[in-house]
């Protein structure tokens, strides 16, 4: 089997715990399903990601060197 | 808008069923009678005309409201319905909660468990958008499954529905003939190897009396439900049989009145704006008079609308089935009544249900009704809401005029004439807005009507127009004449981008065309071909200042699409600036030009005087160089350097050109980098004046140096024409070659290519690179100021491909990528013999444009100009249609004030706008996009202490708008304000 997140072009997707998933939600005065949304069959999650869950996704951008999106694990 | 009407706010809109209390309560009158007009032609009272609904008569008072007509909306009225019929529009989810709720206690048959987790589900789903349908139907698929109500125990049957108004419970029943089903088998089976069975075996097999038995297979007794089954058990016989039970909405009314609040929520429906009962009519509103008005005919007859027609049925209908049901008619009788008027009520509302047939009016055209109206193309949402007409709007041919600013638009006198700009009267202009009144409808700067201050509009007679202009006060309005530097907005279709809609400044010129500057031609994407454009006057301050802070065109120099200038010198424009700072040796170096030249060259741009000359000639007149001329164009301080697209290099230093040719990638559109570069600095309007004394600049310098392109150009030396020929030949022989190592199967196939496809690609190689070496021969041969040479060179138009065709050889044709292999059986045309391979028998055109082509060349050059014909028509419709759902999915995306880019329900698409929090037209467009922060800082320092007493030259117009802004400063970068934004990090 191909591990997917392992591929050069598949960014990183780190699950945020409680405490920066709140500062989040605090900073951008949102609840958790206004997120982007993210599959929980999606491969390049984590396999201990699961639905609630809030992954950060660090990827190369065009524009700025990093760019940072977070997304809801739905079902 | 009436002006004493107070604006009012829409707080907010809820979608929902309406409570039939409400309908009596907003009910202007009860309507009772069927009949509209009585002999004497006034409408009767609780008539389906009654006056409380509304007035249409013109002169008429509303009795409701004591409005008249054109004020007064209308009123609803409303028919007390003789019997509950349903609503048509929720037949489906009628149909879902009867088969959802108990027949007998109308809950849902749900266990709690059950019905809190939906209920949980349908809360994510609304959370995370989710479509809410998918969790409601899966609950009623649940509580379907359910054979009896958990709360009340009762068995629950199957509804059916059968379209578009009735409804069925299944219920099984004992079959009419169970005594001969029982007694046959109680019979012997030989077949099954069963024995006989007697009534007194039966008896005890099922604890039923032996004479109750016998009554039963007597037919005398009905066995009730748990006799049935255990003789159906004793017997293995099936004794039931299906009934369908019919729902009458009265049935079904008290069914819903009865379902549970909480339990409706679980379907998705909130039971206090809309009970489920609500969906069963039990009073029908009556829409006012004003929604169907009644036509009087040349005849004196009065028509009326379709709507009330409709009405007159349901009331006619509803009468008969009270009459009849007071009378004590049979059930039968009263059933079909009842159908009666659930039809009428049905296509009251829709008139297109399948299944029914349409009500039609008397001529047999079927009648438009409720649905009918808001449906479809034609229909309020489609026809008259999306597809509003617009007043103050006009539309014609566009022509070109570079004598305009590009921020201007020629209009039609014509045009000025019918379109009005409204001018407050007050003590400053009221002469001004008496002479416009004095000046009449048909002189052009004049005004068609005036509103007093009590709202009286007032047309401006050509009689009266004296007399009206003296008695014009402050406070009077006056709609006067679009005229000389009013701001308009202009518009071409299809409107693809923002660009497509930009404000103009109106000049107002003779015959019958919009004119418009002939830069402004790619952001619209327009041509002089015919093509139409649209223009818009605007109709209060606020809009006027809008337009022309946001939507002038000069604010559009950089598209958002690639950061860059859409707005610069085109076609002529390129080739003249070219020729003017061109330095050809051959052509005798940098052109010169003697004083009197010089200034006709800057004669429409705002530079009135000279710079110092570069030298004198022979005779000792002093002479200028076109760079010198075009570096006057420029901003004093500009300092810029960048490759041209030729690989030259383009130096500007201290406002002046010092090395390089001006060429499409310093001033065209679509990143010209000297235009770029003046709007990022400086500003707009800086840009604008610069694009158009460009264009001026250029339109003169070709004019001096005279520039036409003729049949001549293209032809070539007897001697280069030999050479071609030449190397046609080497070409044909190679392919032949090919071909020979082909047939005698010894040609090596390339890596994933069979032998027929290696041959293929091969010949299509040779005969290319032949094309490409005809097309040096003649590029040699070619001097560099051939004029097709200096368009392709400079950008202006066509490349030396082009050229290629023109001269030397048109190339190979293709049609799907390969040479041309279709027509006759193993050949392409009857002319060649089957199986030939030759470059000639498969579309090579040897022959040049200018040459000719033979008629087979013809042909081929034709399939592959079809395929191209086709090819982009498919594109532009296929990719217009891609555009169009990707901007309908994009159109609600905002960036909000905290950097992030949400749709309407506030979901977050991007947690900075562009990942970067930048606007591309802010951004630097250097190539290696690299913020030069230094050239910044010195940039702000020089403006913060530059002594401000310097006057510039040719500040002043020269167009018409061009005096119209304070921002312009010619050689001034724009304020530290201004500078472009270099973001955080």
């Amino acid at each position: 089997m191909v591990e997917v997140s392992q591929h050069t072009l598949v960014p990183e997707h780190r699950l945020v715990d409680d405490d920066e998933i709140d500062a989040l939600l605090a900073e951008y005065d949102i609840s958790r399903t206004d997120l982007p949304k993210i599959k929980r069959t999606d491969p390049a999650l984590p396999d201990e990601a699961a639905t609630g869950d809030v992954v950060r996704i660090e990827r190369d951008s065009r524009t700025t060197d990093r760019a940072v999106v977070h997304r809801l694990v739905i079902e | 808008m009436s002006t004493n009407a107070t604006p009012k706010e829409i707080g907010a809109i809820d979608f929902g069923l309406m409570n039939p209390e409400e309908y009596r309560d907003m009910s202007a009158t009860k309507i009772i009678t069927a009949d509209t007009y009585d002999d004497d032609g006034y409408p009767i009272d609780m008539g389906l005309m009654d006056p409380r609904l509304g007035v249409i008569d013109p002169g008429l008072e509303c009795k409701t409201c004591g409005q008249h007509s054109g004020s007064c909306n209308g009123h609803f009225g409303h028919i007390e319905l003789a019997a509950p019929v349903i609503h048509v529009g929720f037949t489906k989810l009628i149909r879902r909660l009867l088969r959802g709720t108990c027949r007998e206690c109308s809950r849902l048959l749900l266990d709690e468990h059950e019905r809190d987790e939906f209920a949980e589900r349908l809360q994510r789903a609304r959370d995370l958008d989710d479509d809410v349908n998918d969790v409601t139907k899966a609950a009623i698929r649940q509580a379907r499954k359910a054979d009896r109500c958990p709360y009340c125990g009762e068995e629950q049957y199957d509804v059916q529905h059968e379209k578009p108004t009735t409804y069925y419970e299944v219920q099984d029943v004992l079959a009419a003939e169970y005594p001969q089903l029982i007694a046959e088998a109680m019979q012997p089976d030989e077949e099954e190897d069963r024995p006989a069975t007697s009534p007194q075996e039966l008896a005890d097999a099922t604890d039923i009396e032996l004479s109750r038995i016998n009554d039963i297979l007597g037919g005398e007794f009905r066995p009730r439900e748990e006799s049935r089954e255990a003789i159906e058990r004793a017997l293995d016989v099936d004794l039931s049989e299906e009934d369908l039970n019919k729902l009458m909405p009265s049935d079904i009314r008290d069914w819903f009145e009865a379902i549970p609040d909480e339990d409706v929520e679980v379907l998705g429906i909130n039971a206090e704006r809309s009970r489920p009962e609500w969906m069963i009519l039990t009073v029908l509103p009556v829409p006012p008079v004003t929604a169907r008005p009644s036509i009087t005919l040349d005849n004196g007859q009065r028509s009326e609308d379709d709507l009330t027609h409709k009405l007159v049925d349901i009331i006619r209908i509803n009468q008969r089935f009270m009459e009849n049901r007071e009378a004590g008619a049979p059930q039968l009788i009263i059933e079909d009544l009842w159908e009666l008027l659930q039809y009428h009520v049905t296509t009251f509302m829709d008139n297109e249900i399948s299944g029914t047939p349409p009500a039609r009016h008397r001529s047999g055209r079927p009648l438009k009704t409720l649905s009918q109206r808001l449906k479809g193309k034609e229909g309020r949402f489609r026809g008259s809401l999306s597809g509003k007409r617009v007043n103050f709007s006009a539309r014609t041919v566009i022509s070109p005029d570079p004598t305009l600013s590009l921020n201007e638009v020629g209009v039609p006198e014509r045009v000025a004439r019918e379109m009005t700009q409204t001018m407050n009267v007050n003590e400053q202009n009221i002469e001004e807005a008496r002479q416009y009144v004095r000046n009449g409808s048909e002189a052009h700067p004049g005004a068609n009507r005036v509103i007093r201050p009590d709202g009286k509009v007032m047309k401006i007679l050509d009689q009266a127009k004296e007399e009206l202009a003296e008695r014009i006060e402050p406070g009077w309005q006056v709609q006067r004449h679009l005229s000389d530097g009013d701001i308009v907005i202009f518009n071409r279709q299809p409107s693809l981008h923002r660009m497509s809609i930009m404000a103009h400044e109106v000049v107002v010129m003779p015959y019958k065309t919009f004119r418009l500057n002939t830069t402004v031609c790619p952001p619209y994407n327009a041509d002089f071909d015919g093509d139409e454009m649209n223009m818009h006057a605007l109709q209060n301050e606020e809009a006027r200042a809008e337009a022309r802070v946001l939507m002038r065109v000069q604010e559009q120099i950089l598209s958002p699409r690639f950061g860059e200038n859409i707005i610069g010198a085109i076609q002529d424009h390129v080739s003249g600036t070219y020729l003017l700072t061109h330095d050809d040796p051959e052509m005798g170096g940098l052109p010169r030009f003697n004083e009197t030249q010089a200034l006709d060259l800057l004669r429409a741009t705002g530079v009135d005087t000279l710079p110092d000359d570069d030298g004198t000639d022979e005779q000792g007149r002093p002479y200028w160089t076109g760079r010198t001329i075009f570096s006057e164009l420029l901003p004093s301080a500009l300092d810029l350097e960048f490759t041209s697209s030729t690989g030259d290099r383009v130096a500007i230093d201290d406002g002046a050109l010092v090395e390089g040719t001006i060429d499409e990638d310093a001033v065209g559109a679509f990143g010209g980098e000297i235009v770029d570069t003046i709007v990022k600095q400086y500003s707009e309007t800086r840009a604008r004046v610069f694009i158009n004394e460009v264009a001026s600049l250029a339109m003169r310098a070709i004019m001096h140096f005279g520039f036409s392109i003729g049949i001549d150009d293209e032809s070539i030396s007897d001697a280069a024409e030999a050479q071609i020929d030449e190397s046609m030949e080497n070409a044909y022989e190679r392919v032949q070659e090919l071909i020979d190592t082909y047939e005698n199967d010894d040609l090596e196939s390339l890596p994933g290519r069979t032998v027929d496809e290696t041959l293929e690609m091969k010949i299509m190689q040779t005969l290319g690179k032949a094309r490409d070496s005809a097309g040096d021969i003649a590029d040699e041969h070619f001097d560099d100021d051939n004029p097709a040479v200096i368009m392709a060179e400079s950008g202006a138009r066509g490349s030396m491909l082009n050229l290629t065709q023109m001269a030397a050889c048109v190339g190979q044709q293709a049609v799907r990528g390969e040479r041309i292999n279709r027509g006759y059986e193993d050949r392409t045309l009857s002319h060649f013999k089957p199986g030939d391979l030759s470059a000639e028998a498969h579309g090579f055109v040897e022959d040049s444009y200018r040459s000719g082509l033979t008629p087979r060349e013809f042909f081929f050059h034709a399939m592959g100009g079809r395929e191209g014909l086709v090819d982009t028509a498919v594109r532009t419709s296929k990719s217009g249609y891609l555009q169009r759902r990707l901007i309908n999915a994009l159109s609600e995306l905002e960036t909000q004030y905290d950097g992030t880019v949400r749709d309407t329900s506030d979901n977050i698409v991007q947690f900075e706008f562009g990942e970067d929090n930048t606007s591309p037209v802010k951004v630097s467009s250097s190539d290696d996009n690299e913020i030069d922060v230094d050239e910044i800082a010195d940039r702000v320092l020089a403006a913060e202490f530059e002594d401000e007493g310097e006057e510039f030259a040719g500040a002043q117009a020269t167009n018409l708008s061009e005096s119209a802004d304070d921002r312009m400063d010619r050689d001034r970068p724009s304020s530290p304000i201004d500078v472009p934004e270099v973001g955080d990090d």
